[in-house]
């Protein structure tokens, strides 16, 4: 994993190999993570049969053998034996990946293919010069650029949704049924004010034809000299259909562009002929599958399906669901309104606006023609140029441009606030955030806000002097940077200096910026060896996954280890070498710890892998007979602490029953709470607020001595989750939570989530702060941090997939025109012990209209924020009350909307902005999430709040609405462009008998089974012969037939889009798996809440009510 | 004076009166109290050992000796104590007058009962406690030393490891896998509760709520007991390795500090880990210490480097800011261990103090041994440790758990015993309401008591007055009965039982027999324990102005002279190098403290009072022996005009040994002629003292520090310290050729002894 060549190579453009002034971490990115995501799925190898033939040269030659046939994998690595069923050798499969790295061209496949979510690198093809077709792909990636640029694309939005309206039903599209299925709708998805400007409202024209291009890009090389004809095609194809079809897709829905990938590689068109090339037209088009069934339906039924040569399974479903009897039902809800609704106006539960995920990447250039660009989707693949303004990964706005005034972002409804993921991984294909080095005198910063230079900065007078554009301050230019400006007014040598021309770049810190030496990277694991852990197999799953792990952490003397266990007391061991065994040391006081030893107990890895080894393989037996039931969870983590307080540094605990006895010893407040069921019932939430004090006391000062402490919770009790989770949030960590926990299938996803833990890009002892223009100012900081001074957060930990939110207000007025700018700046240690302060600037325009705010609206931000902001109000607040203000916030929005932008007289009509169409479902679905719901545990309650705390915005919205896939019908969607099948709408009406399903939501994978599946199918898929089989315990096992390759591609396609190992579970309609799984189906009636198109009445209502 | 050595051959006691004063009034005018000094374990080879249980009196519980008058025709027996009649159990129905059972026999006053009944042999258990915080030498010494004595360890004793620093490590030696410590702060006292809790002894059954939380018999497992301490034989290469990879404490000291050492702690959690698992059996915690406590309950100095640790002067003037903290909590530690019936030895090794001073009263109380060496690389250490477990002629015999009674006849009564042994409380009509050491009771636990242990009772006469009804009575005599039961270094446990009676006489003209029976050897021992004790426990005492009024007193009381003549002054030999004694006992260390400090004034004190009287002589005025051509060895005066050029002079002040070469001497052995074979004879004259200094050497524990020096040597001050300034550098005569003077302005004995004249005739 250390070898990160290639990449380097074929970026000689950027840097020259030897980095010196490479952030390591950063530059290993791509390739480390992809090498860590190789583990995330198991069967990695089978992900790639395609294009096994088509490179036969080394990498496949190769990675074959470390990995013999998958049926037998557990044979090759007979010692860990639980693992190597599910993860098996994670260690193993990292290795081999090291021998290629050799010749460059070998570890190409690797790195490139599971490198980065989703498949499509297409993007990759263009640095990587040894890619078989460099032409064609080059040519296409041009392709999509120009576009944008062009007037084409833009016109149409605007155009088509007034069509749309009218004629919809009456006209369906004939190639796609989708535009047509808005038009019938009562509902309004376009946007009602005609864009001004071509290119910034819709930026989806690229993905377009990106995602075309794209989508045939990577497969080319896999279909091989066979496909090569059809290469040709797509190019004519991109031209010809581009404006056409694309354009009329996207002004309905933002992320129609989803169509254009369907195709299956080398067969550029299916969309349009699939009929004619003989392929099914169902699978050849995935996402059709499910939105269109209707749509031929109501308009022209059968010309196609009499055409498709296997329309059984996916057709067979609808006819119940036929337009006229699912509208019958609508109306006495509408009715009830007491608004005249026609015929036209009745609701079609298939037609109402869903997420269309797009599975082509689109390219993003941050900046265009000295303007902001709004972002693409944070749930979509894309690809930045940053062009001024930093990446949206780093940093996005809920809105993307900025009211002028805190009237105008009143009356929206809307809210301001950033979301700030500081280390957010980059795609592969993306520049490496450049390093600057100032040498001595450090970066250039305003005198008066200390805002870092940055390319909105504007030099005048020669370049000697220069204005803030955070605080507006006339600064003079250092001597030595100093630089005269070219004819327009720009710098001369702007271009050259990254931070002059980049939103992100990150600068080498000075002594100035160090109160100490940056701290080694200190790893301390901390295991529970209580009865119960030992009995349940968590702390040998525990001490696995670390010795594995062990061979990943960074290399060199600046990493630290120590470990230890705990029960009613605490164990440590001295590590130090010239000991023949690991000395135990017990500390049996656990009311007022202390660490056994000064030194010896956090050693040097290289010093101490031995011992180590040794060590964590002996833990589960050493502790076999262990009796204590007891454990003093808070005593432990406070020495460790004290045994790390002189560094700082991670403390990774592994934890499986209430902290009983000791410091912050706990009490099973939840059953407390149910026997004593009046109390529990008035005051339900405080179960979710932490018992005490103590932990977060604790915690500061752990924050206050830079260690980090992240939590694995193996249990298969409650353990108060909401006392416990105030650690990790409080030191930059995060809570894993496996519950209840499995031997058998969950030491594979715990490793996982702790070989991603400790590999994945982070930084120590960071400190961040937010700055922005005059006018605004940054009201809360939110997430895993500790906050000693009201501007800046402290993070212990800080690491690629935190969040934190940045809620922002105005204390002035903005100019109509200006821009306003943001800047995050995180000063933090690498892994390898360098000071950086990673700096961040996104600057956007201020607006003084309505409409623009609605236009420019980021949905999947907003919806992020909303999440925290009523994740947070969950334990304070009692849940009918934060329900309701998750229907309200809808409500207000939208209200809004229909009062001051929405053009459509017909007050019938429930009208929703383009933008934000999808409001209504993700907030529906957000009261039915698992923090909203009552009938959960109130640890699952607990660790939703807490993992929300620090989500990312393109995890925010899986979470509450989880992605859904059908898993029998694998084979038949052969030839599909994408690896991961359609989406399906969470709905029980789209689950079949005969089915099998997987549901996902970054965390957590639910397999259904349909009560009348093919046995044969199960036995394809789980190795079992009847639905009545089926385990509790699963463990995602690749046997060998297509299908079940199919599934394990499909799963492993997953995580990596996730960066996550998914807790797969299988679910058997009818019994308590099968309701939990029911209970993700977000848009149907269910006890806790209404269904999707009862919800949109309900919000119609109230907005009716409102209006005059 | 041979018979007084005679009778403490038979019965190991030696009484510095052995014809009692009859009355009150005229034990209080013979000033030396009534007092014994008894070794319960004195070691007699013709000593029968009984295999059944004694025979008690019903009443006052003492055990059938030959001064109980035995009707054999009735089958009774009378206790010579309180008169009571007891008849012979069934199993005595053939006694008869040449049927005696052996308790009965005349010679057998001393005689040992080992009943089989309890005979359930527990293994005896030494938890050793080691110091950290020492210089990585003196580390390896130590080390070394552990191990050879773990060698020496019988297979079945159980062994526990603690070590401590800045905190107190407990070893885990019966956990395989890997070495295991419970590690505990060094600052905070544990209580034996928390330690229970703490170790996980009552996880797996619920605690007992009421009672004395206390080995296998309140449930403790056996399993949990074996964690902490393993037999010998089973954990020799867990300990080695412990042992082997000792390090010395890692936490940082500063410059200007003290190291953290946490004495205190470590032995008091020794002492509850002892407590919860092997209550009431003999157990023996070895603390080998190297440095001041700095931390905890029981420091006795700050860590603060400037600040020195304390002096006799700061006791006197009560400026030792640790002092009495320290003291209380050893007092409430010794209270723990001797409840539990377990011994704390102390080796220390250090050139600076370590606390003895206050670790005194935890190590004599429970009858622990003591060695203060200034290094563990010393022989004094080494040798010292060596002896305590190598089974030779010159074993200590170490048994524990003992407890000792008394049983007397009823006109005599117990102040108290000073010694090793903690007052049981045990009262009864016996004890004095005078209270000297351990008192106010008839028992005594002894925790732990060796073949030397050697107590010295202080006893009352309560007698008022001499009515003539009692000074005609038949008899005269005063019973004493001594019990000892104990736990044998075999295991078993022995009840030893020695039966004495002494005449007593009142009323004028008994002088002479008073003085026939004066062992002014013992009387000298109970005078140096006497003192020793009330230094340390009466304030504002006068050590030398008490001594002086006793010999003053004794002089005139004893002493044949005329009123107001001087010259007239003369003792008879029984009381004649009395006050030679007392010369040198106010020369010892024991009085002149200054010279020493609170630590090696505590050492030698605790020396003394578990010595027997002929050790203890050595200690109050040294031996000395001269080696010569012209005669054989002999012993000469304590004096300087014993020095010569051309003599060797051994001097054995028990704690140390001194070879002292003439210069004459010293040049001839610096020209080696001792090698030359025609010096043959000078080499065995160089020989001879060294060999019988082995010989003392070899028999003696703790272990001597032998000195060999030469005349004006540096080190000669060993022996000059020693002896009597007969000629100083303000005498009038100047000494003999090859002779030597003494720079000192203290008197010497001729001036002491015409004081002692002037003021006893007065």
């Amino acid at each position: 994993m250390a070898a990160p060549v290639p990449p380097g190579a074929p970026r000689p453009g950027f840097n020259p190999p030897p980095p010196p002034n490479y952030n390591p971490s950063f530059q290993r990115n791509p390739d480390s993570l992809a090498d860590n995501m190789q583990n995330l799925h198991i069967n990695r190898l089978h992900s790639m049969p395609n294009s096994a033939p088509t490179r036969p040269p080394p990498p496949f030659g190769q990675s074959p053998s470390p990995f013999p046939p998958s049926a037998t994998p557990s044979s090759a690595f007979p010692g860990v034996a639980p693992v190597s069923q599910h993860g098996p050798s994670p260690g193993a499969l990292a290795r081999p990946m090291m021998p290629p790295s050799g010749p460059p061209q070998t570890t190409l496949p690797p790195n490139v293919a599971p490198g980065r979510p989703s498949g499509p690198p297409g993007a990759q093809p263009s640095p990587f010069a040894s890619r078989p077709h460099p032409g064609s792909l080059s040519s296409s990636m041009a392709g999509p650029v120009v576009p944008p640029s062009g007037s084409p694309p833009a016109p149409p939005p605007g155009a088509f949704p007034s069509s749309g309206f009218s004629s919809g039903p009456l006209v369906p599209p004939p190639f796609g049924a989708r535009p047509g299925a808005f038009g019938s709708s009562p509902l309004t998805t376009g946007s009602v004010v005609p864009p001004s400007s071509a290119p910034g409202t819709m930026s989806n024209g690229p993905p377009v034809f990106a995602s075309g291009a794209l989508a045939g890009g990577p497969y080319f090389p896999s279909a091989g000299s066979l496909q090569q004809p059809p290469v040709g095609p797509p190019s004519t194809m991109m031209s010809t259909r581009g404006p056409t079809q694309a354009l009329s897709m996207r002004s309905f829905i933002g992320s129609a562009p989803a169509s254009a990938p369907l195709g299956p590689p080398g067969q550029p068109a299916p969309p349009f002929s699939a009929a004619p090339q003989g392929i099914p037209p169902p699978p050849g088009s995935p996402y059709g599958s499910q939105a269109w069934p209707m749509q031929p339906r109501q308009v022209a039924p059968p010309p196609q399906i009499p055409g498709s040569v296997q329309p059984p399974r996916m057709f067979g479903m609808p006819p119940p669901h036929l337009p006229n009897q699912s509208m019958a039902a609508i109306p006495p809800a509408m009715g009830q309104t007491g608004t005249p609704m026609a015929g036209p106006s009745k609701i079609d539960p298939n037609q109402i606006p869903r997420p269309v995920p797009s599975s082509t990447v689109i390219l993003h250039e941050t900046r265009q023609g000295n303007q902001a660009n709004p972002p693409p989707p944070a749930t979509s693949e894309y690809i930045v140029r940053d062009t001024g303004n930093c990446s949206p990964r780093y940093m996005r706005c809920t809105i993307n441009q900025i009211p002028c005034t805190v009237d105008l972002l009143t009356t929206s409804g809307m809210q301001l606030a950033l979301l700030v993921q500081p280390l957010a991984i980059p795609h592969p294909s993306e520049e490496p955030i450049q390093i600057v080095d100032f040498g001595e005198s450090g970066p250039v910063r305003c005198s008066r806000c200390k805002g870092y230079i940055n390319p909105f900065m504007k030099f005048i007078d020669q370049g000697r002097r220069f204005i803030c554009n955070l605080c507006g301050f006339t600064d003079e230019t250092p001597r030595d940077y100093h630089c005269n400006l070219g004819p327009d007014g720009r710098r001369r040598d702007a271009d050259e200096r990254p931070e002059l021309c980049r939103g992100t770049v990150e600068f080498v810190a000075t002594k100035e910026y160090m109160v100490r030496d940056p701290m080694p990277a200190v790893f301390f694991f901390l295991i529970d060896v209580s009865m119960n852990a030992l009995q349940t197999g968590a702390t040998a799953a525990a001490c696995s996954a670390i010795s594995q792990v062990i061979a990943d952490l960074p290399e060199g003397p600046r990493t630290m280890v120590g470990i230890a266990t705990f029960d009613s007391t605490i164990h440590f061991y001295n590590l130090k070498r010239a000991l023949q065994q690991p000395l135990m040391l017990i500390v049996p006081d656990v009311q007022d710890v202390y660490t056994p030893l000064q030194t010896d107990v956090i050693v040097q890895l290289s010093e101490c892998r031995q011992h180590l080894d040794l060590l964590l393989e002996n833990i589960p037996t050493m502790f076999q007979n262990n009796r204590t039931a007891e454990s003093a969870f808070g005593a432990a983590i406070k020495a460790a602490f004290l045994a790390m307080k002189s560094t700082g540094g991670k403390l990774l605990v592994f934890q499986s029953v209430l902290p009983s006895v000791g410091i912050g010893a706990l009490s099973a407040r939840e059953a407390e709470g149910r026997t004593n069921i009046s109390a529990g019932e008035k005051e339900a939430h405080k179960l979710l607020q932490p018992a005490d004090k103590t932990l977060k006391t604790m915690a500061i000062e752990f924050a206050e001595y830079q260690v980090c402490v992240d939590i694995f919770i193996t249990t298969q009790t409650y353990v108060d989750i909401a006392s416990i989770s105030v650690i990790p949030r409080t030191t930059g960590g995060q809570v894993y939570y496996y519950y209840p926990f499995s031997a058998l299938s969950d030491p594979a996803k715990l490793y996982n989530d702790l070989r991603w833990n400790v590999t994945r890009p982070q930084g120590f002892e960071a400190v961040m702060r937010v700055r922005c223009s005059q006018g605004l100012q940054v009201q809360e900081y939110s997430g895993n941090f500790c906050k000693r001074i009201p501007t800046d957060v402290d993070l212990p930990g800080i690491d690629c997939d935190k969040t934190i939110m940045v809620s922002l207000k105005h204390d002035d007025k903005l100019q109509d025109g200006s821009e306003c700018s943001f800047q995050c700046a995180l000063l933090y240690t690498t892994v390898y012990g360098q000071r950086r302060i990673r700096v961040t600037t996104l600057s956007l325009p201020c607006t003084s209209m309505l409409s623009n705010l609605f236009r420019s609206a980021d949905l999947d931000t907003q919806f992020a924020c909303f999440l925290k902001q009523v994740a947070s109000e969950i334990p304070s607040s009692p849940l009918l009350q934060v329900r309701e203000q998750v229907t309200n916030l809808c409500i207000n929005i939208l209200h809004s909307y229909r009062k001051f932008c929405a053009t459509v007289s017909s007050s019938g009509q429930l009208i929703l902005p383009e933008a934000l169409k999808l409001l209504p479902l993700y907030n529906l679905a957000l009261t039915k999430s698992t923090g909203l719901r009552t009938d959960g545990r109130i640890d699952d309650r607990s660790f939703w709040i807490n993992y929300v705390s620090s989500l990312s915005t393109p995890s925010a919205i899986p979470l509450v609405y989880p992605r859904m896939i059908a898993i029998h019908d694998l084979n038949s969607k052969e030839g599909d462009g994408s690896l991961i099948p359609p989406v399906i709408p969470l709905s029980s009406e789209h689950l079949s008998d005969e089915g099998v399903y997987l549901l996902e939501n970054g965390e957590d994978g639910l397999i259904y089974i349909g009560n009348s599946t093919d046995p044969d199918i199960l036995r394809q898929l789980f190795g079992i012969s009847a639905v009545d089989e089926i385990p509790t315990q699963f463990v995602l096992q690749q046997y060998d037939n297509p299908l079940s390759k199919k599934l394990n591609d499909v799963v492993n396609e997953i995580r990596r889009q996730r960066c996550s190992y998914l807790r797969l579970k299988l679910c058997k309609k009818g019994d308590s798996s099968g309701m939990l799984f029911l209970s993700y189906m977000v848009e149907d009636k269910t006890p806790s809440g209404v269904s999707y198109v009862e919800f949109l009445v309900h919000i119609h209502r109230q907005i009716q009510s409102k209006m005059p | 004076m041979a018979e007084f050595v005679d009778l403490e051959s038979q019965d190991g006691v030696r009484m510095p009166w052995n014809v009692l004063p009859g009355t009150k009034q005229e034990s209080t005018n013979c000033v030396v109290p009534v007092s014994a000094i008894y070794t319960p374990l004195k070691p007699f080879p013709n000593m029968p050992v009984l295999p059944y249980s004694p025979l008690r009196c019903r009443t006052c519980r003492s055990v059938l000796n030959p001064f109980s008058i035995v009707d054999f025709m009735a089958k009774i027996w009378i206790c010579p104590f309180c008169f009571q009649r007891n008849h012979f159990p069934p199993h005595y129905a053939s006694i008869s007058d040449d049927n005696l059972p052996a308790e009965l026999f005349p010679q057998y006053t001393t005689i040992e009962y080992e009943s089989p009944s309890e005979n359930s042999s527990v293994p005896p258990v030494f938890m050793f406690v080691v110091d950290t915080c020492i210089i990585e030498e003196e580390m390896a010494f130590l080390k070394s030393a552990l191990s050879q004595a773990v060698d020496l360890l019988p297979d079945t004793s159980l062994v526990g490891l603690i070590t401590f620093g800045t905190y107190v490590h407990v070893h885990e030696l019966g956990f395989g896998q890997i070495p295991k410590a419970h590690v505990f702060k060094g600052s905070k006292d544990i209580s034996k509760d928390q330690l229970l809790e703490h170790m996980s002894f009552f996880v797996k059954k619920p605690k007992p709520t009421t009672g004395v939380i206390a080995g296998a018999r309140d449930g403790l497992s056996a399993e949990s007991i074996s964690r902490f301490l393993v037999p010998a034989s089973e954990c020799e290469f867990a300990l080695n390795s412990v042992l082997e990879e000792l390090q010395k404490d890692p936490w940082a000291v500063p410059a200007d500090q003290r190291a953290t050492r946490c004495t205190s702690t470590a032995l008091s959690v020794a002492a509850s880990l002892l407590g919860a698992c092997v209550p009431g059996s003999g157990a023996r915690i070895m603390a080998f210490v190297g440095g001041p406590s700095t931390e905890g309950p029981g420091a006795i100095v700050s860590k603060i480097l400037s600040e020195p640790i304390r002096s006799h002067k700061d006791l006197d003037k009560d400026s030792a800011p640790h002092y009495h903290k320290a003291v209380k909590f050893y007092d409430g530690l010794s209270k723990q261990l001797v409840h539990q019936g377990h011994v704390l030895d102390l080796f220390a090794g250090a050139l600076d103090q370590v606390g003895v001073a206050e670790l005194k009263i935890a190590v004599e109380r429970t009858g622990g041994l003591v060695v203060l060496a200034e290094s563990f690389g010393h022989s004094v250490f080494k040798d010292s440790l060596k002896h305590v477990f190598q089974s030779s002629d010159y074993d200590l015999g170490l048994s524990t758990n003992g407890i000792f009674e008394i049983n007397c006849s009823k006109d005599i009564k117990v102040q108290g015993i000073i010694g090793p042994c903690a007052s049981l409380e045990k009262k009864g009509p016996l004890c004095s309401e005078t209270v000297v050491g351990q008192g106010s009771s008839s028992a005594w636990k002894m925790c732990g008591l060796d073949k030397a242990t050697s107590l010295c009772l202080i006893f009352e006469i309560a007698k008022k007055d001499s009515s003539d009804a009692i000074s005609q009575s038949a008899s005269n005599q005063f019973y004493f009965q001594f019990l000892t039961y104990y736990q044998h270094s075999s295991g078993q446990m022995r009840l030893r039982a020695t039966t004495l009676s002494r005449r007593y006489i009142a009323g004028p003209g008994s002088i002479q027999d008073l003085i026939a029976g004066f062992d002014q050897e013992a009387a000298a021992v109970v005078m140096a324990r006497l003192v020793s004790f009330k230094m340390e426990t009466e304030a504002e005492f006068d050590p030398i102005r008490w001594l002086d009024k006793s010999l003053i007193q004794i002089c005139s009381r004893f002493g044949d002279y005329q009123k107001d003549s001087p010259s007239s002054f003369s003792l008879s030999p029984r009381l004649s190098i009395f006050p030679q004694f007392m010369f040198h006992l106010r020369r010892s260390q024991f009085v002149q403290v200054f010279n020493n400090s609170p630590d090696e004034t505590a050492y030698f004190r605790m020396i003394l009072n578990r010595e027997n009287v002929a050790n203890s002589v050595v200690m109050i005025q040294p031996s000395l022996i001269s080696y010569s051509f012209h005669s054989a060895p002999e012993p000469v005066l304590l004096d300087v005009a014993a020095i010569a050029a051309d003599r060797i002079l051994l001097l054995d002040s028990y704690f140390t040994v001194v070879v002292f070469h003439g210069a004459t001497i010293a040049q001839w052995r610096n020209a080696g002629y001792h090698n030359q074979p025609e010096h043959e004879v000078f080499a065995q004259l160089l020989r001879a003292p060294r060999d019988d200094a082995d010989a003392i050497i070899k028999e003696r524990f703790p272990v001597p520090r032998l000195v060999i020096c030469d005349q004006h040597g540096s080190q000669a001050r060993f022996l000059l310290a020693k002896l009597n300034p007969s000629a100083t550098y303000s005498s009038d005569a100047s000494p003999r050729p090859g002779g030597d003077i003494i720079f000192t302005d203290d008197v010497s004995f001729e001036v002491f002894l015409d004081h002692l004249q002037r003021l006893a005739v007065q």
